[in-house]
Protein backbone atom coordinates (compact mmCIF):
# COMPACT_ATOMS: atom_id res chain seq x y z
CA UNK A 1 0.00 0.00 0.00
CA UNK A 2 1.31 3.46 -0.83
CA UNK A 3 1.77 5.59 2.25
CA UNK A 4 -0.17 8.81 2.36
CA UNK A 5 1.11 11.82 4.23
CA UNK A 6 -0.01 11.41 7.84
CA UNK A 7 -2.85 13.58 9.12
CA UNK A 8 -1.64 15.73 11.99
CA UNK A 9 -2.73 18.52 14.30
CA UNK A 10 -0.88 21.67 13.30
CA UNK A 11 -2.77 24.06 15.55
CA UNK A 12 -5.09 23.46 18.48
CA UNK A 13 -7.07 25.91 20.60
CA UNK A 14 -8.68 25.04 23.93
CA UNK A 15 -11.43 27.27 25.27
CA UNK A 16 -12.73 26.62 28.79
CA UNK A 17 -11.87 22.97 28.36
CA UNK A 18 -11.00 21.24 31.68
CA UNK A 19 -8.45 23.48 33.43
CA UNK A 20 -7.59 25.44 30.25
CA UNK A 21 -9.12 28.89 29.91
CA UNK A 22 -7.80 29.93 26.54
CA UNK A 23 -4.74 28.36 25.04
CA UNK A 24 -3.40 27.81 21.53
CA UNK A 25 -0.54 25.51 20.62
CA UNK A 26 1.26 24.73 17.37
CA UNK A 27 2.43 21.14 17.67
CA UNK A 28 5.28 19.84 15.52
CA UNK A 29 4.67 17.12 12.89
CA UNK A 30 6.93 14.76 14.86
CA UNK A 31 7.24 14.13 18.58
CA UNK A 32 5.67 16.61 21.01
CA UNK A 33 6.66 16.27 24.61
CA UNK A 34 4.14 17.62 27.11
CA UNK A 35 5.98 18.09 30.40
CA UNK A 36 4.71 19.29 33.75
CA UNK A 37 4.09 18.48 37.37
CA UNK A 38 1.09 16.45 38.46
CA UNK A 39 -2.40 17.93 37.98
CA UNK A 40 -1.26 20.71 35.61
CA UNK A 41 -3.21 19.64 32.51
CA UNK A 42 -1.09 17.14 30.56
CA UNK A 43 -3.76 14.45 30.33
CA UNK A 44 -6.38 17.12 29.61
CA UNK A 45 -4.38 18.20 26.57
CA UNK A 46 -4.29 14.65 25.19
CA UNK A 47 -7.97 14.29 25.99
CA UNK A 48 -8.72 17.32 23.82
CA UNK A 49 -7.00 15.65 20.86
CA UNK A 50 -8.80 12.41 21.57
CA UNK A 51 -12.11 14.31 21.68
CA UNK A 52 -11.45 15.75 18.22
CA UNK A 53 -10.62 12.26 17.01
CA UNK A 54 -13.53 10.26 18.45
CA UNK A 55 -16.13 12.85 19.47
CA UNK A 56 -15.88 11.46 23.00
CA UNK A 57 -13.99 12.18 26.18
CA UNK A 58 -11.54 9.72 27.66
CA UNK A 59 -12.80 6.92 29.90
CA UNK A 60 -16.46 7.65 29.22
CA UNK A 61 -16.41 10.93 31.15
CA UNK A 62 -19.59 12.99 30.91
CA UNK A 63 -19.42 15.93 28.49
CA UNK A 64 -20.49 18.51 31.05
CA UNK A 65 -17.58 17.56 33.35
CA UNK A 66 -15.06 18.75 30.79
CA UNK A 67 -16.41 22.32 30.76
CA UNK A 68 -14.12 24.46 32.90
CA UNK A 69 -15.59 25.07 36.36
CA UNK A 70 -17.53 28.32 36.25
CA UNK A 71 -17.86 28.38 32.44
CA UNK A 72 -21.00 27.33 30.52
CA UNK A 73 -19.39 26.02 27.38
CA UNK A 74 -16.14 24.58 26.15
CA UNK A 75 -14.65 24.52 22.70
CA UNK A 76 -11.75 22.54 21.30
CA UNK A 77 -10.72 23.35 17.76
CA UNK A 78 -7.86 22.34 15.52
CA UNK A 79 -6.41 22.76 12.08
CA UNK A 80 -5.49 19.47 10.47
CA UNK A 81 -2.74 19.23 7.90
CA UNK A 82 -1.92 18.40 5.11
CA UNK A 83 -5.53 19.19 4.06
CA UNK A 84 -5.83 22.35 6.15
CA UNK A 85 -9.30 21.37 7.32
CA UNK A 86 -10.83 22.70 10.53
CA UNK A 87 -12.26 20.46 13.21
CA UNK A 88 -14.10 21.67 16.32
CA UNK A 89 -16.04 20.20 19.22
CA UNK A 90 -18.35 22.35 21.35
CA UNK A 91 -19.65 21.26 24.72
CA UNK A 92 -22.35 23.35 26.37
CA UNK A 93 -24.28 22.93 29.60
CA UNK A 94 -27.82 21.81 28.88
CA UNK A 95 -27.46 21.22 25.16
CA UNK A 96 -26.10 18.59 22.83
CA UNK A 97 -22.46 18.30 21.92
CA UNK A 98 -21.64 19.72 18.51
CA UNK A 99 -18.92 18.57 16.13
CA UNK A 100 -18.04 20.83 13.23
CA UNK A 101 -15.97 20.11 10.15
CA UNK A 102 -15.05 23.28 8.27
CA UNK A 103 -17.84 24.99 10.25
CA UNK A 104 -20.46 22.47 9.08
CA UNK A 105 -22.12 20.66 11.95
CA UNK A 106 -22.09 16.85 11.67
CA UNK A 107 -25.35 14.94 12.35
CA UNK A 108 -23.77 12.91 15.17
CA UNK A 109 -20.62 13.39 17.22
CA UNK A 110 -19.41 9.91 16.29
CA UNK A 111 -19.50 10.88 12.61
CA UNK A 112 -16.19 12.63 13.19
CA UNK A 113 -14.43 9.27 13.51
CA UNK A 114 -11.87 8.70 10.78
CA UNK A 115 -10.99 12.35 10.18
CA UNK A 116 -8.16 12.41 12.70
CA UNK A 117 -7.13 8.83 13.51
CA UNK A 118 -5.43 8.49 16.89
CA UNK A 119 -4.18 5.64 19.02
CA UNK A 120 -4.23 6.29 22.73
CA UNK A 121 -1.96 4.59 25.21
CA UNK A 122 -1.89 5.29 28.93
CA UNK A 123 -0.80 3.56 32.10
CA UNK A 124 -4.48 2.65 32.63
CA UNK A 125 -4.26 0.31 29.65
CA UNK A 126 -2.58 -2.19 31.95
CA UNK A 127 -6.15 -3.13 32.81
CA UNK A 128 -6.40 -4.84 29.41
CA UNK A 129 -4.10 -7.53 30.80
CA UNK A 130 -5.16 -7.51 34.44
CA UNK A 131 -8.81 -6.51 34.43
CA UNK A 132 -12.17 -8.16 33.96
CA UNK A 133 -13.19 -9.48 30.51
CA UNK A 134 -15.27 -6.31 30.08
CA UNK A 135 -12.04 -4.28 29.91
CA UNK A 136 -10.78 -6.38 27.03
CA UNK A 137 -14.11 -6.05 25.23
CA UNK A 138 -13.93 -2.31 25.82
CA UNK A 139 -10.47 -2.35 24.26
CA UNK A 140 -11.77 -4.23 21.20
CA UNK A 141 -14.77 -1.93 20.85
CA UNK A 142 -12.93 1.39 21.11
CA UNK A 143 -10.12 0.40 18.76
CA UNK A 144 -12.38 -1.24 16.18
CA UNK A 145 -14.86 1.65 16.22
CA UNK A 146 -12.01 3.95 15.27
CA UNK A 147 -10.75 1.71 12.49
CA UNK A 148 -14.06 0.47 11.01
CA UNK A 149 -17.08 2.83 11.19
CA UNK A 150 -19.33 -0.13 10.26
CA UNK A 151 -18.29 -1.81 13.50
CA UNK A 152 -19.63 1.08 15.56
CA UNK A 153 -22.95 0.86 13.75
CA UNK A 154 -23.29 -2.87 14.42
CA UNK A 155 -22.34 -2.25 18.05
CA UNK A 156 -24.87 0.56 18.51
CA UNK A 157 -27.73 -1.47 17.07
CA UNK A 158 -26.71 -4.61 18.95
CA UNK A 159 -26.55 -2.77 22.28
CA UNK A 160 -29.95 -1.18 21.78
CA UNK A 161 -31.57 -4.50 20.82
CA UNK A 162 -29.87 -6.11 23.84
CA UNK A 163 -31.29 -3.43 26.12
CA UNK A 164 -34.76 -4.02 24.67
CA UNK A 165 -34.47 -7.79 25.07
CA UNK A 166 -33.37 -7.34 28.68
CA UNK A 167 -36.44 -5.17 29.26
CA UNK A 168 -38.60 -8.01 27.90
CA UNK A 169 -36.86 -10.47 30.25
CA UNK A 170 -37.61 -8.19 33.21
CA UNK A 171 -41.26 -7.93 32.15
CA UNK A 172 -41.40 -11.72 31.84
CA UNK A 173 -40.16 -12.02 35.43
CA UNK A 174 -42.99 -9.72 36.47
CA UNK A 175 -45.42 -12.10 34.82
CA UNK A 176 -46.03 -10.84 31.28
CA UNK A 177 -44.26 -13.18 28.89
CA UNK A 178 -44.98 -12.98 25.16
CA UNK A 179 -42.55 -15.25 23.30
CA UNK A 180 -43.34 -13.67 19.93
CA UNK A 181 -42.27 -10.27 21.25
CA UNK A 182 -38.71 -11.58 21.61
CA UNK A 183 -38.05 -12.81 18.12
CA UNK A 184 -37.60 -9.55 16.21
CA UNK A 185 -35.16 -8.21 18.83
CA UNK A 186 -33.26 -11.48 18.74
CA UNK A 187 -33.11 -11.29 14.93
CA UNK A 188 -31.41 -7.91 15.29
CA UNK A 189 -29.00 -9.25 17.91
CA UNK A 190 -28.11 -12.24 15.73
CA UNK A 191 -27.58 -10.14 12.61
CA UNK A 192 -25.42 -7.50 14.25
CA UNK A 193 -23.87 -9.72 16.93
CA UNK A 194 -22.61 -12.09 14.24
CA UNK A 195 -21.00 -9.18 12.41
CA UNK A 196 -19.41 -7.90 15.63
CA UNK A 197 -17.91 -11.33 16.27
CA UNK A 198 -16.71 -11.73 12.71
CA UNK A 199 -14.96 -8.34 12.73
CA UNK A 200 -13.38 -8.97 16.15
CA UNK A 201 -12.30 -12.48 15.14
CA UNK A 202 -10.77 -11.36 11.83
CA UNK A 203 -8.96 -8.52 13.54
CA UNK A 204 -7.48 -10.76 16.24
CA UNK A 205 -6.33 -13.20 13.56
CA UNK A 206 -4.60 -10.31 11.80
CA UNK A 207 -3.22 -8.87 15.03
CA UNK A 208 -1.75 -12.11 16.38
CA UNK A 209 1.43 -12.47 14.30
CA UNK A 210 2.10 -8.72 14.49
CA UNK A 211 1.76 -8.70 18.29
CA UNK A 212 3.85 -11.87 18.46
CA UNK A 213 6.79 -10.32 16.66
CA UNK A 214 6.54 -7.16 18.80
CA UNK A 215 6.55 -9.40 21.84
CA UNK A 216 9.61 -11.27 20.56
CA UNK A 217 11.53 -8.01 20.48
CA UNK A 218 10.53 -7.14 24.05
CA UNK A 219 10.80 -10.58 25.62
CA UNK A 220 12.75 -12.94 23.35
CA UNK A 221 11.77 -16.59 23.59
CA UNK A 222 8.51 -16.01 25.45
CA UNK A 223 5.48 -17.27 23.54
CA UNK A 224 2.59 -14.84 23.03
CA UNK A 225 -0.90 -15.72 21.87
CA UNK A 226 -4.21 -13.90 21.42
CA UNK A 227 -7.38 -15.99 21.19
CA UNK A 228 -10.88 -14.63 20.67
CA UNK A 229 -13.28 -16.76 22.67
CA UNK A 230 -16.95 -16.47 21.80
CA UNK A 231 -19.23 -17.33 24.69
CA UNK A 232 -21.16 -19.80 22.52
CA UNK A 233 -20.97 -21.12 18.96
CA UNK A 234 -24.52 -20.51 17.78
CA UNK A 235 -25.93 -17.17 18.90
CA UNK A 236 -29.35 -17.69 17.28
CA UNK A 237 -29.76 -20.99 19.10
CA UNK A 238 -28.53 -19.64 22.43
CA UNK A 239 -30.87 -16.64 22.27
CA UNK A 240 -33.90 -18.67 21.27
CA UNK A 241 -33.59 -21.11 24.19
CA UNK A 242 -34.11 -18.25 26.72
CA UNK A 243 -34.49 -20.46 29.78
CA UNK A 244 -31.42 -19.29 31.71
CA UNK A 245 -31.99 -15.70 30.59
CA UNK A 246 -35.58 -15.75 31.85
CA UNK A 247 -34.40 -17.07 35.21
CA UNK A 248 -31.74 -14.39 35.53
CA UNK A 249 -33.64 -11.53 33.96
CA UNK A 250 -30.72 -10.66 31.69
CA UNK A 251 -29.08 -11.88 28.47
CA UNK A 252 -26.27 -14.32 29.25
CA UNK A 253 -25.07 -15.04 25.71
CA UNK A 254 -23.73 -12.93 22.86
CA UNK A 255 -20.64 -10.89 21.98
CA UNK A 256 -21.15 -8.70 25.07
CA UNK A 257 -20.07 -11.75 27.07
CA UNK A 258 -17.11 -12.86 24.91
CA UNK A 259 -13.50 -12.93 26.07
CA UNK A 260 -10.17 -12.07 24.51
CA UNK A 261 -7.64 -14.48 26.00
CA UNK A 262 -4.07 -13.21 26.25
CA UNK A 263 -1.47 -15.90 26.90
CA UNK A 264 2.21 -15.55 27.64
CA UNK A 265 4.35 -18.68 27.78
CA UNK A 266 1.21 -20.79 27.34
CA UNK A 267 -0.59 -19.36 30.39
CA UNK A 268 -3.30 -16.73 30.78
CA UNK A 269 -1.42 -13.53 31.55
CA UNK A 270 -4.30 -12.18 33.63
CA UNK A 271 -4.09 -14.94 36.24
CA UNK A 272 -0.56 -16.27 35.92
CA UNK A 273 1.47 -13.43 34.45
CA UNK A 274 4.03 -11.45 36.46
CA UNK A 275 3.55 -7.69 36.51
CA UNK A 276 6.32 -7.38 33.97
CA UNK A 277 4.72 -9.93 31.67
CA UNK A 278 1.41 -8.14 31.96
CA UNK A 279 2.98 -4.82 30.96
CA UNK A 280 4.88 -6.39 28.07
CA UNK A 281 1.77 -8.06 26.73
CA UNK A 282 -0.19 -4.80 26.71
CA UNK A 283 2.63 -3.00 24.91
CA UNK A 284 2.88 -5.77 22.30
CA UNK A 285 -0.85 -5.62 21.78
CA UNK A 286 -0.90 -1.84 21.43
CA UNK A 287 2.02 -1.85 19.00
CA UNK A 288 0.07 -4.33 16.89
CA UNK A 289 -3.00 -2.05 17.01
CA UNK A 290 -0.83 0.79 15.77
CA UNK A 291 0.32 -1.38 12.86
CA UNK A 292 -3.26 -2.30 12.06
CA UNK A 293 -4.45 1.32 12.04
CA UNK A 294 -1.54 2.25 9.82
CA UNK A 295 -2.44 -0.53 7.40
CA UNK A 296 -6.10 0.52 7.23
CA UNK A 297 -5.56 4.27 6.94
CA UNK A 298 -2.47 4.09 4.78
CA UNK A 299 -0.55 6.39 7.15
CA UNK A 300 0.40 6.26 10.85
CA UNK A 301 -2.29 7.57 13.24
CA UNK A 302 -1.49 10.27 15.78
CA UNK A 303 -0.06 8.58 18.85
CA UNK A 304 -1.20 9.77 22.27
CA UNK A 305 1.06 8.37 24.97
CA UNK A 306 -0.02 9.42 28.44
CA UNK A 307 2.30 8.83 31.33
CA UNK A 308 3.65 5.59 29.90
CA UNK A 309 7.14 5.97 31.29
CA UNK A 310 6.56 6.12 34.99
CA UNK A 311 6.25 2.39 35.47
CA UNK A 312 8.25 0.92 32.61
CA UNK A 313 11.79 -0.40 32.78
CA UNK A 314 14.51 0.75 30.38
CA UNK A 315 14.01 -2.12 27.94
CA UNK A 316 10.28 -1.63 27.40
CA UNK A 317 10.68 2.13 27.44
CA UNK A 318 13.11 2.12 24.54
CA UNK A 319 10.97 -0.38 22.62
CA UNK A 320 8.03 2.00 22.87
CA UNK A 321 10.13 5.02 22.04
CA UNK A 322 11.68 3.50 18.96
CA UNK A 323 8.28 2.26 17.80
CA UNK A 324 6.92 5.78 18.23
CA UNK A 325 9.83 7.29 16.32
CA UNK A 326 9.84 4.71 13.55
CA UNK A 327 6.19 5.34 12.84
CA UNK A 328 7.09 8.72 11.44
CA UNK A 329 3.72 10.15 12.40
CA UNK A 330 2.80 12.76 14.96
CA UNK A 331 3.28 11.83 18.62
CA UNK A 332 2.07 13.48 21.82
CA UNK A 333 3.81 12.19 24.89
CA UNK A 334 3.34 13.33 28.46
CA UNK A 335 5.85 13.07 31.26
CA UNK A 336 6.62 14.69 34.59
CA UNK A 337 10.38 14.53 34.11
CA UNK A 338 11.99 15.15 30.69
CA UNK A 339 14.84 13.05 32.09
CA UNK A 340 12.64 9.94 31.86
CA UNK A 341 12.51 10.24 28.12
CA UNK A 342 16.11 9.65 27.16
CA UNK A 343 18.49 11.58 24.94
CA UNK A 344 17.57 10.31 21.49
CA UNK A 345 13.90 11.15 21.78
CA UNK A 346 14.50 14.38 23.68
CA UNK A 347 16.68 15.73 20.88
CA UNK A 348 14.02 15.15 18.23
CA UNK A 349 11.13 16.47 20.33
CA UNK A 350 9.28 19.74 20.54
CA UNK A 351 8.70 20.46 24.21
CA UNK A 352 5.68 22.07 25.83
CA UNK A 353 5.78 22.94 29.51
CA UNK A 354 2.39 22.77 31.18
CA UNK A 355 1.58 24.71 34.31
CA UNK A 356 -1.94 25.23 35.68
CA UNK A 357 -3.61 25.15 32.31
CA UNK A 358 -1.03 27.23 30.46
CA UNK A 359 1.27 25.74 27.87
CA UNK A 360 4.60 27.32 27.16
CA UNK A 361 6.46 26.35 24.04
CA UNK A 362 10.01 25.44 24.87
CA UNK A 363 12.92 25.06 22.49
CA UNK A 364 14.72 21.78 23.08
CA UNK A 365 17.70 23.10 24.92
CA UNK A 366 17.68 20.51 27.66
CA UNK B 1 -43.48 29.62 44.93
CA UNK B 2 -46.97 28.44 45.89
CA UNK B 3 -49.59 28.92 43.18
CA UNK B 4 -53.31 29.36 43.74
CA UNK B 5 -54.99 25.99 43.50
CA UNK B 6 -56.67 26.38 40.05
CA UNK B 7 -53.39 27.63 38.58
CA UNK B 8 -51.42 24.78 40.10
CA UNK B 9 -53.95 22.36 38.62
CA UNK B 10 -53.65 23.94 35.15
CA UNK B 11 -49.83 23.71 35.32
CA UNK B 12 -50.02 20.10 36.46
CA UNK B 13 -52.31 19.18 33.53
CA UNK B 14 -50.14 20.96 30.96
CA UNK B 15 -47.04 19.26 32.32
CA UNK B 16 -48.51 15.87 31.48
CA UNK B 17 -48.33 16.69 27.76
CA UNK B 18 -45.38 15.25 25.82
CA UNK B 19 -42.47 17.67 25.40
CA UNK B 20 -43.78 20.06 28.05
CA UNK B 21 -41.51 20.40 31.08
CA UNK B 22 -42.29 22.24 34.33
CA UNK B 23 -40.93 25.52 32.96
CA UNK B 24 -42.92 25.54 29.73
CA UNK B 25 -46.01 24.37 31.62
CA UNK B 26 -45.77 27.47 33.82
CA UNK B 27 -45.13 29.69 30.81
CA UNK B 28 -48.18 28.27 28.98
CA UNK B 29 -50.38 28.56 32.08
CA UNK B 30 -49.53 32.23 32.62
CA UNK B 31 -50.06 32.87 28.93
CA UNK B 32 -53.52 31.31 29.13
CA UNK B 33 -54.33 33.53 32.14
CA UNK B 34 -53.44 36.60 30.13
CA UNK B 35 -55.54 35.51 27.11
CA UNK B 36 -58.95 37.07 26.43
CA UNK B 37 -61.86 35.20 27.98
CA UNK B 38 -63.45 34.15 24.69
CA UNK B 39 -60.12 32.98 23.30
CA UNK B 40 -59.68 30.73 26.32
CA UNK B 41 -63.21 29.46 25.86
CA UNK B 42 -62.53 28.71 22.20
CA UNK B 43 -59.41 26.77 23.17
CA UNK B 44 -61.31 24.76 25.77
CA UNK B 45 -64.07 23.97 23.30
CA UNK B 46 -61.59 22.98 20.61
CA UNK B 47 -59.96 20.57 23.05
CA UNK B 48 -63.12 18.79 24.11
CA UNK B 49 -64.70 18.95 20.65
CA UNK B 50 -61.66 17.37 19.02
CA UNK B 51 -61.57 14.65 21.63
CA UNK B 52 -65.31 13.95 21.41
CA UNK B 53 -65.77 14.05 17.66
CA UNK B 54 -62.59 12.31 16.56
CA UNK B 55 -62.02 8.59 16.58
CA UNK B 56 -59.83 6.02 14.90
CA UNK B 57 -60.76 4.94 11.38
CA UNK B 58 -62.17 1.43 11.52
CA UNK B 59 -59.83 0.35 8.76
CA UNK B 60 -56.54 2.22 8.88
CA UNK B 61 -56.67 3.39 12.54
CA UNK B 62 -55.83 6.94 11.53
CA UNK B 63 -57.60 9.81 13.28
CA UNK B 64 -60.90 10.68 11.60
CA UNK B 65 -64.32 12.21 12.14
CA UNK B 66 -66.32 9.55 10.31
CA UNK B 67 -66.35 5.80 10.93
CA UNK B 68 -64.05 5.33 7.98
CA UNK B 69 -61.56 8.03 7.00
CA UNK B 70 -61.49 9.95 3.72
CA UNK B 71 -58.65 7.95 2.25
CA UNK B 72 -60.10 4.54 3.11
CA UNK B 73 -63.52 5.50 1.69
CA UNK B 74 -62.09 7.01 -1.51
CA UNK B 75 -62.93 4.58 -4.39
CA UNK B 76 -59.88 5.78 -6.35
CA UNK B 77 -57.51 4.44 -3.72
CA UNK B 78 -56.16 1.00 -4.35
CA UNK B 79 -56.77 -1.25 -1.33
CA UNK B 80 -54.31 -3.96 -2.41
CA UNK B 81 -51.38 -1.79 -1.32
CA UNK B 82 -51.06 -0.84 2.36
CA UNK B 83 -48.43 1.57 3.60
CA UNK B 84 -47.75 1.00 7.31
CA UNK B 85 -46.69 4.04 9.35
CA UNK B 86 -46.02 4.63 13.04
CA UNK B 87 -48.07 7.82 13.58
CA UNK B 88 -51.04 9.55 11.85
CA UNK B 89 -48.79 12.52 10.97
CA UNK B 90 -46.62 10.21 8.83
CA UNK B 91 -49.57 9.79 6.44
CA UNK B 92 -49.47 13.51 5.67
CA UNK B 93 -45.79 13.24 4.72
CA UNK B 94 -46.44 10.51 2.15
CA UNK B 95 -49.67 12.16 0.93
CA UNK B 96 -47.83 15.39 0.10
CA UNK B 97 -46.00 13.46 -2.64
CA UNK B 98 -49.22 12.79 -4.58
CA UNK B 99 -47.58 9.57 -5.70
CA UNK B 100 -48.92 6.81 -3.52
CA UNK B 101 -52.38 5.60 -4.54
CA UNK B 102 -52.80 2.79 -2.02
CA UNK B 103 -54.12 2.97 1.55
CA UNK B 104 -52.47 3.33 4.95
CA UNK B 105 -52.30 1.64 8.31
CA UNK B 106 -51.27 3.45 11.48
CA UNK B 107 -49.57 1.43 14.22
CA UNK B 108 -49.70 4.21 16.83
CA UNK B 109 -46.14 3.63 17.96
CA UNK B 110 -43.19 1.30 17.52
CA UNK B 111 -42.12 -1.78 19.45
CA UNK B 112 -40.20 -0.49 22.46
CA UNK B 113 -40.07 -2.78 25.53
CA UNK B 114 -38.08 -0.15 27.47
CA UNK B 115 -41.19 2.05 27.24
CA UNK B 116 -43.50 -0.89 27.82
CA UNK B 117 -44.70 -0.98 24.24
CA UNK B 118 -45.18 -4.51 22.93
CA UNK B 119 -47.17 -5.88 19.96
CA UNK B 120 -50.42 -5.75 21.92
CA UNK B 121 -50.09 -1.98 22.40
CA UNK B 122 -49.87 -1.43 18.63
CA UNK B 123 -52.62 -1.73 16.01
CA UNK B 124 -51.14 -4.93 14.63
CA UNK B 125 -54.13 -7.21 15.12
CA UNK B 126 -56.20 -4.70 13.12
CA UNK B 127 -53.63 -4.84 10.31
CA UNK B 128 -53.74 -8.64 10.20
CA UNK B 129 -57.53 -8.51 9.99
CA UNK B 130 -57.26 -6.26 6.92
CA UNK B 131 -54.94 -8.78 5.29
CA UNK B 132 -57.79 -11.31 5.10
CA UNK B 133 -59.03 -9.32 2.08
CA UNK B 134 -56.92 -9.30 -1.05
CA UNK B 135 -53.77 -7.36 -0.26
CA UNK B 136 -50.75 -7.71 -2.51
CA UNK B 137 -48.15 -5.54 -0.88
CA UNK B 138 -47.46 -4.14 2.56
CA UNK B 139 -45.00 -1.25 2.45
CA UNK B 140 -43.42 -0.62 5.84
CA UNK B 141 -42.57 3.05 6.26
CA UNK B 142 -41.37 3.17 9.87
CA UNK B 143 -38.41 5.41 10.76
CA UNK B 144 -34.93 3.99 10.21
CA UNK B 145 -34.20 3.71 13.95
CA UNK B 146 -33.47 0.46 15.80
CA UNK B 147 -37.10 0.43 17.00
CA UNK B 148 -38.45 1.24 13.53
CA UNK B 149 -36.33 -1.47 11.92
CA UNK B 150 -37.23 -4.06 14.54
CA UNK B 151 -40.95 -3.29 14.21
CA UNK B 152 -40.56 -3.77 10.44
CA UNK B 153 -38.83 -7.12 11.04
CA UNK B 154 -41.57 -8.17 13.42
CA UNK B 155 -44.29 -7.35 10.88
CA UNK B 156 -42.43 -9.07 8.05
CA UNK B 157 -42.19 -12.24 10.16
CA UNK B 158 -45.98 -12.16 10.67
CA UNK B 159 -47.08 -11.12 7.20
CA UNK B 160 -44.78 -12.96 4.79
CA UNK B 161 -46.21 -16.42 5.64
CA UNK B 162 -49.61 -15.09 4.51
CA UNK B 163 -48.28 -14.80 0.97
CA UNK B 164 -48.25 -10.99 0.97
CA UNK B 165 -45.21 -9.13 -0.38
CA UNK B 166 -43.55 -7.05 2.35
CA UNK B 167 -41.33 -4.12 1.36
CA UNK B 168 -39.52 -1.47 3.35
CA UNK B 169 -38.70 2.13 2.42
CA UNK B 170 -35.08 2.37 1.26
CA UNK B 171 -32.73 4.44 3.34
CA UNK B 172 -29.77 6.18 1.85
CA UNK B 173 -28.14 9.47 1.03
CA UNK B 174 -30.34 12.56 1.22
CA UNK B 175 -30.74 13.97 -2.29
CA UNK B 176 -28.62 17.08 -2.66
CA UNK B 177 -26.65 16.17 0.46
CA UNK B 178 -22.88 16.31 0.45
CA UNK B 179 -21.03 13.05 0.84
CA UNK B 180 -18.35 14.59 3.02
CA UNK B 181 -20.79 15.79 5.68
CA UNK B 182 -23.15 12.81 5.68
CA UNK B 183 -23.55 10.84 8.86
CA UNK B 184 -21.70 7.54 8.91
CA UNK B 185 -24.78 5.38 9.45
CA UNK B 186 -26.57 6.87 6.44
CA UNK B 187 -23.51 6.49 4.25
CA UNK B 188 -23.06 2.87 5.34
CA UNK B 189 -26.65 1.93 4.55
CA UNK B 190 -26.54 3.82 1.26
CA UNK B 191 -23.50 1.74 0.38
CA UNK B 192 -25.14 -1.47 1.52
CA UNK B 193 -28.30 -0.83 -0.52
CA UNK B 194 -26.56 0.59 -3.59
CA UNK B 195 -28.02 -0.31 -6.96
CA UNK B 196 -26.78 -1.00 -10.42
CA UNK B 197 -26.98 1.75 -13.02
N1 LIG C 1 -13.96 20.83 34.26
C1 LIG C 1 -12.82 21.20 34.89
N2 LIG C 1 -12.64 22.50 35.24
C2 LIG C 1 -11.50 22.89 35.86
N3 LIG C 1 -10.48 22.06 36.15
C3 LIG C 1 -10.61 20.77 35.81
C4 LIG C 1 -11.77 20.27 35.16
N4 LIG C 1 -11.62 18.95 34.95
C5 LIG C 1 -10.42 18.63 35.45
N5 LIG C 1 -9.79 19.70 35.96
C6 LIG C 1 -8.49 19.80 36.63
O1 LIG C 1 -7.45 19.65 35.71
C7 LIG C 1 -6.28 19.38 36.46
C8 LIG C 1 -5.23 18.73 35.59
O2 LIG C 1 -5.64 17.47 35.20
P1 LIG C 1 -4.71 16.48 34.30
O3 LIG C 1 -5.31 15.13 34.47
O4 LIG C 1 -4.58 16.98 32.92
O5 LIG C 1 -3.32 16.56 35.04
P2 LIG C 1 -1.93 15.92 34.60
O6 LIG C 1 -1.04 17.04 34.23
O7 LIG C 1 -2.14 14.88 33.59
O8 LIG C 1 -1.44 15.29 35.97
P3 LIG C 1 -0.78 13.86 36.31
O9 LIG C 1 0.69 14.03 36.11
O10 LIG C 1 -1.12 13.69 37.74
O11 LIG C 1 -1.39 12.84 35.45
C9 LIG C 1 -6.77 18.59 37.67
O12 LIG C 1 -6.32 19.22 38.84
C10 LIG C 1 -8.28 18.68 37.62
O13 LIG C 1 -8.86 19.02 38.85
MG1 LIG D 1 -2.19 12.77 33.68
ZN1 LIG E 1 -58.77 4.93 7.17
Amino acid sequence: MTEREPIRVSEMTLHDFRNYESETIHPAPGVNLICGENAQGKTNCLEAISLLSTGRLLRGSKDSLAIRHGATQARVSATLNPMGSALAVQLALGSRKKVLVNSVSLPRASDVIGRLPTICFSSQDLGIATGEPSERRHFLDTELAQIYPAYLRHLTIYRRALEQRNALLKQAQEGSFYPEAFEAWEDQMVEHGTEIRRIRQDWITWLNPVAQSAHQRLAPGEGFLLTYEPREQDLALALSSRREDLARGTTTCGPHRDELLIEVGGKAVRTFGSQGQQRTSVISLKLAVLESAREVFGFPPVLLLDDVFSDLDQNRRSALVSAALNEGGQVFLTCTEPGQVGGELLRSSTIFLVQSGRMGHHEATL
Amino acid sequence: MVFAKPLAELIAQLERLPGVGPKSAQRLAFHILRMRDDDVRRLAIALTHAKESLRLCQQCQSVTEAEVCEICSDPRRNPVQICVVAEPRDIAAVERLNEFKGTYHVLHGLLNPLENVGPEQLKIRELLTRLRDTVEEVIIATNPTVEGDTTALYLARLIKPLGVTVTRLAHGMPVGGELDYADTATLLSALEYRREL
